[in-house]
C-alpha cells in the first residue's frame, strides 16, 4: 500500500495535481486539473491512479466530481519510511557480515 | 525540515574491502539484491532483482574509490522498471570513513520531501484537525531523526 502511494506520487504530473490539491479544499476535477495541459479524460486517468493508492477520494456531486485529499496517506508514508530504515539496517548488517567473513 | 534516512554500521575491514563490497556486483549480490542486470557503473541504469519481490531499476550517480557510492531509485517500489531519471526518486548514498582499520559506513537516503512530506508542508495551515495531527507527527519524526 505504502509503495503504491509513493509510486502514485512518483510521477511529476500526479505530484503536481496532489500539491495543488493540498493548497485548498473545494476542488472538482475541472478546477483541480485546469491549465495542466491534459484532456479531461487524461486528468481522470491520473486521478484514478491517485484514488486507487488512496491518496485522494473522488466523490460525484451532480454533474461534477469533488476531489478530496486523504491525510491518512501521509501516516502510511511515515510508517513506510520507518520500514525503509529497518530494511537498511538489515542490509547494512548483511554487508558487515559479508566483508568481515570474506 | 530534514527529510532523510540515515543509518550507520561499523565494519572491521579496510575501506578498499568495504568499497569493493558496495560497488563490485559480484559482492553486492551477497548482501543486497539477488541479481544485478546491466552495468553497475556511473551513468548506467542497471536492474536490481529481489527474487519474488520483484525487480527495480536504478540510476548510478557517483562512485569515488574508496569513499563514496550513490544511486537514485524509486523508494520502496521494488517493481519500478523504466527511465529512472524521468520520475521522482530518492538519492541513496554510501559514505565510507576508515579509522584504525575500522570503517564506518553511513547510509543516507534523501529526497522524500519531493514526495509526500512536501505535501505536508504545503498543507500546513489548512484548517483541518486531521492534517494538523498528521503534520505534528511527521514534523516530529523528520525534525528529530
Amino acid at each position: 500500500m505504502e509503495a503504491q502511494i509513493f509510486k502514485a506520487l512518483g510521477d511529476p504530473l500526479r505530484l503536481k495535481i496532489v500539491k495543488r490539491l493540498s493548497h485548498g479544499s473545494d476542488y472538482t476535477i475541472t478546477t483541480l486539473t485546469k491549465d495542466l495541459g491534459i484532456s479531461r479524460q487524461g486528468a481522470r486517468k491520473q486521478l484514478q491512479v491517485l484514488a486507487t493508492a488512496k491518496v485522494l477520494r473522488l466523490k460525484p456531486v451532480g454533474r461534477e466530481v469533488n476531489v478530496i485529499l486523504n491525510p491518512a496517506a501521509l501516516e502510511s508514508c511515515r510508517r513506510f519510511i520507518i520500514s525503509l530504515e529497518q530494511q537498511w539496517d538489515t542490509r547494512l548488517n548483511a554487508l558487515k557480515d559479508v566483508v568481515e567473513r570474506g | 525540515m530534514q527529510e532523510i534516512i540515515q543509518r550507520e554500521v561499523t565494519i572491521k575491514a579496510t575501506k578498499e574491502k568495504v568499497y569493493d563490497a558496495i560497488t563490485n556486483p559480484e559482492k553486492v549480490v551477497l548482501w543486497f539484491p539477488d541479481t544485478i542486470e546491466g552495468e553497475y557503473v556511473v551513468g548506467e541504469q542497471p536492474v536490481l532483482g529481489f527474487g519474488k519481490d520483484g525487480r527495480t531499476q536504478i540510476y548510478v550517480v557517483a562512485a569515488k574509490p574508496y569513499d563514496y557510492f550513490s544511486y537514485r531509485w524509486v523508494p520502496g517500489s521494488e517493481h519500478f522498471i523504466g527511465d529512472v531519471t524521468t520520475v521522482a526518486t530518492t538519492l541513496v548514498e554510501f559514505a565510507i570513513e576508515e579509522k584504525d582499520g575500522v570503517c564506518k559506513v553511513t547510509l543516507t537516503e534523501s529526497g522524500f520531501a519531493a514526495l509526500a512530506p512536501e505535501l505536508a508542508e504545503k498543507a500546513f495551515g489548512q484548517n483541518s484537525g486531521g492534517w494538523d495531527f498528521m503534520l505534528g507527527r511527521l514534523g516530529k519524526y523528520f525534525g528529530q531523526e
